[in-house]
């Protein structure tokens, strides 16, 4: 069936009774619900679309008599809004009601077609000429400091008189000087573990290999040396970069432990418990004849099971 | 809204001015549109998360403008700057602790508008766009609050950092990159702050803006879904629209939460840790409480050893978004009753237990570690 028109004469089985003034939607169906009748002059009638029998291009057929429509209450306007005071989505998709197209006329300079798609294309041209040069800069620009030399320099962390006992975790904080970029020198706090092994645990810990550190370019820069009884750990926990501490626990006796994830190692740095990938990061070790501790500084990507240096 | 019947001279100056805009840029009709939005079924509380999320972004937009007044993002003088709001601006203590606070409460009503939709079926089709562009708004959240508390440079501002970027680490062949992109360099530092401070305050903003107004866009062009159950009778009966009773229910919810927010911030002020260092001292890093659940998730024994760690790191949370991104593409069953889709409740109410308890016990475990 046709949807009825405004301007449409309505039509019941005796006579024509008016014209079609307005059409009421259903807001959840999207369907018109109800036709406006307006009764050439004495008012307008609510009008079901179910009394609706036909509907042609200029006349909608009721099936009622004229007189039942007479006698329904007369229209409330202040019952309605316009589709324009209310936001319903998609409410005009499925409605034929405007009579005809509203048009205006199409510039004749418009009416290439080809010179429209050379334009289209020549507008992508122009912003990939725009875009591509700016790219590389952008993400140079944005990547500027994110990879530096490694630092292989020794930093003094303390004296060894500080370790009081064998195979038990010692921190030493100490200050690496950092110079980032255009910042002035700082000091930042770090701290280190430091052990004095007792034999067993050296043995465990070196498993009768002497330890090699190399620099970005794979060339040896130190060894810790089997039968040296100082073991330094990096402060930053193999498992995702929190610091651990020396600690007792109840079953495991003294560990090293990190209070994030609950990663737990013994003294020699291996697994006992907890999520971590891989046993604690050695540093490179040396003591002087007055017992100065020195270490080279490294750190190593976390959550992996080996051992890749970042810096 | 009333059909003007007489069109009377407007008298009073704020009328002429109204009427001169009318004439101009339609201003009644936009205003018509933006009120009168049928809610089909009516008004109802569980509503009122959207409007609120709007009011927190809106605060929290104030706040983080006026905290920017006084803040420094260098590593020399960002713990200063922030202690010197904390202590010496007036009120500062009270606008840094409404932007500290209402972060929470940022996730908070993130997580119940996700909750209502998800349970509602609303995400169901035609609305897959609309869940879509909220699945990347509750990432720009999660991401605002990743990058704010490093702002403080304070230990847990370092610490929450030095773990989260090597999670992002652990992503297959970028992550290095990823990694060392957001720190600006291989460890924290100035770079990594100016970059959280650029993202905190430029890029996350911009996109939240953006993606909140094709967000409400496309629940316009949706339309709101309505109740679950109901005959359309029923629902036609009940429909109201958005101005005025669904207005006032969110008004009530805004005030709720602004007074919540400001009674935390009055009575649970933020306290800066020490400046942030490598060195933690005494202190156990520990995020904000709501990535507590998923802080104590990492420490089981599934996520242990690198295979472990990639499952819990990067494979768990990119899996549950995916899972999410899929959801309205596989579930097309057009039943919307929660309590007719029993996977989808025992799921929810699985999730919401998961972050429950891991939450709780990540808290009973703080007592072991002292």
């Amino acid at each position: 069936m046709l949807q009825p028109k405004l301007k449409s004469k309505v039509r019941c089985t005796d006579c024509d009774i008016g014209e079609v003034s307005k059409v009421i939607l259903d807001p959840l169906s999207h369907e018109i619900s109800h036709i406006v009748v307006s009764m050439n002059g004495s008012g307008e009638r609510q009008v079901m679309m179910a009394m609706v029998q036909e509907v042609a291009v200029d006349l909608v057929s009721l099936h009622v008599p004229s007189a039942e429509i007479v006698a329904l209450p007369p229209f409330k306007r202040d019952d309605y809004v316009t589709t324009h005071e209310v936001e319903i989505s998609h409410l005009e998709d499925r409605l034929d009601v405007v009579p005809g197209e509203i048009l205006v006329p199409f510039p004749d300079l418009e009416k290439d077609v080809k010179r429209r798609t050379f334009f289209m294309n020549f507008t992508h041209v122009i912003g990939f000429l725009i875009g591509l040069p700016i790219a590389y800069p952008i993400l140079r620009f944005i990547m500027k400091p994110m990879y530096a030399p490694f630092d292989n320099g020794w930093i003094q962390v303390g004296n060894v008189s500080k370790i009081k006992q064998d195979d038990v975790g010692t921190q030493f904080q100490y200050n690496k000087k950092v110079k980032e970029a255009y910042m002035p020198e700082a000091d930042v706090e770090k701290s280190v573990w430091i052990l004095k092994a007792s034999s067993e645990v050296l043995e465990k810990f070196y498993e009768d290999k002497d330890q090699d550190f190399h620099d970005a370019s794979g060339k040896v820069i130190w060894t810790n040396k089997k039968e040296f009884p100082y073991i330094a750990f990096s402060g930053k926990c193999p498992h995702l970069g929190c610091a651990f501490k020396w600690r007792k626990h109840k079953t495991l006796g003294q560990v090293f432990l990190c209070p994030c994830h609950l990663s737990i190692y013994d003294a020699t740095g291996k697994i006992l418990d907890g999520p971590a990938p891989r046993a604690l990061d050695a540093l490179p070790i040396r003591v002087s004849a007055s017992g100065e501790v020195e270490i080279i500084d490294m750190e190593f990507k976390a959550g992996i099971k080996n051992q890749i240096r970042i810096i | 809204m009333q059909q003007p019947t007489v069109s009377n001279e407007p008298s009073t100056t704020i009328e002429k001015i109204v009427d001169f805009l009318d004439a101009r840029v339609g201003l009644k009709e936009i205003q018509a549109k933006m009120l009168n939005e049928p809610i089909p079924g009516g008004s109802r509380w569980a509503y009122v998360f959207g409007s609120i999320l709007l009011f927190i972004f809106g605060m929290q937009a104030l706040t983080g403008i006026l905290l920017m007044f006084y803040y420094v993002p260098t590593a020399d003088h960002a713990y200063a700057s922030t202690q010197y709001i904390i202590h010496d601006v007036d009120y500062g203590w009270f606008l840094l602790g409404y932007h500290f606070w209402g972060s929470s409460a940022m996730v908070v009503c993130v997580i119940a508008h996700m909750s209502q939709v998800f349970l509602w079926g609303a995400y169901k089709p035609p609305r897959e766009l609309l869940w879509l562009v909220g699945l990347a708004l509750f990432g720009i959240v999660i991401g605002f609050g990743f990058t704010g508390y490093l702002l403080p440079w304070d230990q847990r501002a370092y610490w929450a950092t030095t773990v989260g970027v090597e999670m992002v680490d652990k992503v297959p062949l970028f992550g290095d990159f990823l990694a060392r992109f957001l720190k600006g360099g291989p460890t924290p530092g100035q770079m990594t702050l100016s970059r959280f401070f650029v993202i905190h305050v430029m890029i996350l903003p911009a996109a939240l803006m953006a993606l909140a107004g094709l967000h409400l866009f496309l629940f316009r062009v949706a339309a709101p879904a309505g109740p679950f159950q109901g005959t359309p009778e029923e629902i036609k009966a009940k429909t109201d629209y958005f101005f005025p009773r669904q207005i006032w229910k969110d008004m009530v919810g805004m005030a709720a939460v602004f007074l919540t927010i400001c009674g935390l911030a009055f009575w649970e002020p933020v306290v800066l840790l020490e400046e942030a260092t490598p060195d933690p001292g005494e202190y156990h890093p520990e995020p904000e409480w709501y990535f507590l659940f998923y802080f104590q998730l990492l420490r089981l024994k599934m996520f242990a050893g690198e295979f472990g760690q990639f499952m819990g790191a990067v494979a768990l949370p990119v899996l549950f978004m995916a899972l999410l991104v899929a959801l309205p593409f596989f579930d097309k069953d057009p039943e919307r009753n929660i309590f007719k889709r029993p996977v989808a409740l025992i799921s929810w109410i699985f999730i919401m237990a998961v972050i429950a308890i891991f939450t709780v016990s990540s808290v009973i475990n703080r007592e072991f570690l002292d």
